[in-house]
């Protein structure tokens, strides 16, 4: 590690703040730390801390403040996008010891959380009061709530139930300069701007985040999990338009493609059929006449869409067997090739054949196979692209060709990201979708929480310089602007 | 039907140059919110039209000046709806002052916010700049939420061009029960309901009847006489055809929330606290009020200084404000901010509208 004089002053100062056993100042020590989930992209920070203790929290950031040292903050790194990769001349602030449960209230429904708690424990915990919290990204078994605040994370049950930012109530933290702030209220409203909606979401860029309320939900007295299959997977991607024509919001409906059902049949051994071209899983929840009236029009609906075959898990267990093969897609992926980059455009659901399509031209022209996992929907795709990083080139051209497909969803109408964020994997991209004085507002934004630019600097917002050399990279040199070239209805 | 962004664009712009101040108007319909402005006018009405309405994408975008009514026949007409129930005040209010006021109506605990339905928005900034944040599609972390910031911000960060909002099927069914009830009862109430799987969409408590409005499939509604029935003590009931209740709620047109003006102090205060809260400090037996939302919301009529409704409100964990007075003089009508918050309210406002332009002082008189 380079022994520059910010280095001894920070480790300097932070020896009287927390216990030494939670500085990581070495080599070994801080290897660990070098990425989050998306490993391709690394760095050493200077130092990483594990505090104990929101004071300790504070002291730690009054103390970047004063030493002008960028800070990067990381729950338990499962990212995907590189949002919680270390700077190289900043602290990394590691919050996975403030993984308490504070409260749980049955009464009015909430729980108040440290942010290192698993996504997962939160449910574990509510359901001693027959509630549950709703957003379940796929990680959910190792992610914590504060990293879900930082992206504001998706999962499975969106549709129905929103995503993280419309299941927080209150978020408690400190600003840059070490300040003490709540953002929200218990109650469903608060005073002044909705800067909660705007701090979810914003990959720790501007402000530190250590309580968060969630509202939980009472636990549906009924659920079904269908799985349609089909031999098209356009034929597919019909049937949810056809669904949600029909007035259904089931509580989930994903999409996979043969490639991810092979997977993760072979991993999970969930009764998926191997022989199909696209599946469907959808889950109804509710009260038991309203599943009944649902799964009712469902079957409707289903049987005029053209499938090929349906199944409907018999109990619980089979429930979760149908589940959890979608939700181990991504590690059945990883069996099968030594890497694989993971995509996270949203497009609108009726483009779907259209950015398949494209995606399998582009499967062929680069010569690499493409898992398509859908959270159908909400439009959010996961086309994982498997590769092999070892082979020198392979990771510029997955690189090159997941790009592509951002463009492709930028231009028919959708977002280079849907859940997992832009961190520095999207970057790129981040001027197609948005034009210069768009860029230079969000660096407004930032500007107003963070002065210095010293949290997590770098990610989600490119500089303006770098945008117009991104642009010419692309086969696009502005920002696609469809919405107002759509047709007005009368 | 109109495209009028290069309109108000060189209106912005102009002020922007004079350093003149805008008072943003739409309908018209809401100008009793937020603090009285002496400003010239700039009118978002000539910015018009349904822009896309995808039925199966559950997704609409509209220009801000297009009439509420405009929207929520559109979407009827494909069996859908908005979820947070938008108040009105007047058949004129449009898409924009909805965002703007970001004022959800009876459904909101159960269904969703005015926020929670932002998908995108187009704004013109301080500068009399065109941008857009957001998309049409349901998932999109790309960027800050510039979007549902919007919401609620009463005009004082952005001029709403267009706005994208996710939509909900109609529910086919409705009914509402009545129960007698004392109001801090029902809070356990209200959650047995919910846990037992009860379709409750809207509740409210007034003068000691807490109405629960249900809705949800044909036969889950027909059911509920009889389960209801079984379970708990009600005392009437009213179907679809009689739901007059909760619009009259939410447009504030029961006589309660009239304000007498023959007391020239008098306001309309609306209460927001989380569901379990002891109100009495704040509102006594005495008191005549309305809650709604599952007792996350009060009404309540008060000739007191605002500072000492803020400061009991701020002590119960809750936030307080003036929804509409006799008094055109009260200028702090919003609860009070943190010193640290306070500060990035006025950064953020610098951020989209460096010279203070757009709607000064419409929500807190410092910015």
């Amino acid at each position: 590690m380079p022994d520059t004089k910010k280095r001894r002053q920070l480790l300097e100062g932070l020896k009287s703040l927390l216990d030494a056993q939670y500085i990581l100042s070495t080599q070994e020590q801080l290897k660990p730390f070098e990425c989050d989930g998306l490993s391709v992209y690394r760095e050493l920070p200077l130092v990483a801390v594990l505090p104990g203790s929101t004071a300790e929290v504070q002291a730690i950031i009054m103390l970047c403040h004063d030493l002008a040292v960028p800070l990067v903050t990381r729950g338990a790194g499962t990212g995907l996008s590189a949002g919680a990769r270390p700077h190289p001349e900043g602290l990394l602030l590691v919050l996975t010891r403030l993984s308490k449960i504070l409260d749980i209230n049955p009464k009015t429904m909430t729980a108040r959380l440290e942010p290192g708690v698993r996504n997962l424990a939160i449910s574990e915990a509510a359901a001693e009061h027959c509630l549950f919290y709703a957003p379940d990204p796929s990680s959910q078994i190792a992610c914590s709530i504060g990293g879900n605040i930082a992206e504001n994370a998706g999962g499975v049950h969106c549709l129905k139930y929103g995503l993280t930012v419309h299941n927080i109530l209150r978020l408690k933290g400190f600003s840059m300069t070490g300040e003490e702030v709540v953002i929200g209220a218990e109650g469903l409203d608060s005073a002044g701007f909705n800067l909660q909606s705007l701090i979810i979401g914003s990959e720790g860029m501007l402000m530190v985040i250590t309580e968060i309320t969630v509202n939980l939900l009472p636990k549906p007295q009924h659920t079904e999990v269908l799985l349609a299959a089909f031999d098209d997977i356009a034929t597919a991607g019909q049937a949810v338009s056809n669904i949600i024509a029909a007035g259904l919001i089931p509580a989930g409906l994903e999409m996979m493609d043969n490639n991810a059902i092979c997977a993760a049949e072979d991993y999970a051994h969930a009764g998926y059929p191997r022989d199909a071209a696209a599946i469907l899983l959808i889950e109804i929840d509710g009260s038991t006449t309203n599943v009944e009236e649902q799964l009712k029009i469902m079957r409707e609906v289903l049987n005029n869409s053209g499938l090929t075959a349906l199944k409907i898990a018999r109990d619980d267990n089979e429930r979760a067997l149908f589940w959890k093969g979608r939700k181990s897609a991504f590690p059945a992926v990883g069996r099968i090739s030594p890497d694989y980059y993971c995509m996270d455009g949203t497009i609108p659901r009726k483009a779907l054949p259209e950015v398949l399509g494209f995606i399998t031209a582009l499967s062929d022209e680069y010569g690499f196979l493409v898992a398509n996992v859908f959270h159908a929907g909400d439009g959010n795709l996961h086309p994982l692209i498997l590769f092999d990083a070892n082979v020198p080139g392979q990771l510029e051209s997955v690189e090159e060709m997941g790009g592509r497909i951002l463009e492709k969803c930028i231009e028919v109408g959708g977002t280079i990201t849907g859940e997992h964020g832009v961190g520095l994997e999207k970057i790129r991209q981040m001027p197609l979708q948005f034009t210069d004085l768009e860029i230079s507002q969000f660096h407004a934004v930032k500007m107003a929480f963070d002065p210095d630019d010293l949290l997590n600097p770098g990610k989600n917002i490119p500089m303006l310089k770098h945008c117009q050399e991104y642009r010419a990279l692309s086969r696009n040199l502005e920002p696609n602007r469809l919405l107002t070239q759509h047709k007005t209805v009368e | 039907m109109q495209d009028s962004v290069h309109i108000l664009q060189q209106q912005v712009t102009q002020a922007f140059n004079d350093q003149k101040p805008l008072s943003i108007v739409g309908g018209n319909s809401k100008n009793f919110y937020g603090n009285p402005l002496d400003a010239q006018t700039i009118q978002t009405t000539c910015h018009t039209g349904i822009i896309e309405h995808e039925p199966t994408e559950l997704v609409i975008t509209a220009r801000a000046g297009t009439p509420l009514s405009e929207i929520e026949q559109a979407l009827a007409a494909h069996h859908q709806t908005l979820a947070f129930e938008p108040p009105y005040f007047s058949s004129e209010a449009t898409v924009g002052g909805m965002i703007s006021a970001g004022l959800s109506g009876p459904a909101r605990p159960y269904r969703a916010s005015v926020q929670d339905a932002v998908l995108g928005c187009t704004i013109l900034n301080g500068k009399g700049e065109v941008l857009r944040f957001g998309g049409k599609v349901m998932k999109n972390v790309a960027g800050y939420d510039v979007s549902r910031l919007m919401v609620g911000s009463l005009g004082c960060l952005g001029i709403i061009l267009d706005v994208t909002l996710k939509v909900i099927p109609e529910t086919t069914a409705e009914a509402t029960f009545i129960f007698k009830m004392k109001p801090n009862q029902c809070p356990a109430f209200m959650n047995e309901l919910r846990h037992q799987g009860y379709p409750v969409s809207a509740s409210c408590h007034f003068e000691g009847e807490l109405l629960v409005r249900f809705s949800g499939g044909n036969n889950e509604i027909e059911s509920l006489n009889k389960s209801l029935g079984t379970n708990y003590a009600y005392i009437d009931t009213r179907q679809l055809h009689d739901s007059g209740f909760w619009l009259d709620l939410k447009e504030h047109s029961l006589p309660f929330f009239s304000l007498d003006k023959e007391d020239a102090d008098l306001s309309l205060w609306r209460l927001s606290v989380a569901a379990d809260t002891d109100v009495s400090s704040l509102i006594d037996a005495q008191t005549n009020f309305i809650s709604e939302w599952g007792n996350c919301v009060y009404w309540f009529k008060s000739n007191s200084q605002s500072e000492l409704i803020f400061n009991t409100a701020k002590n119960i964990g809750g936030s307080a404000s003036v929804f509409k007075t006799n008094n055109d003089a009260v200028t702090n009508r919003f609860q009070p901010l943190s010193a640290v918050v306070s500060n990035w309210h006025k950064e953020l406002k610098n951020a989209f509208d460096p010279v203070d332009i757009l709607n000064r002082g419409k929500m807190y008189v410092e910015f």
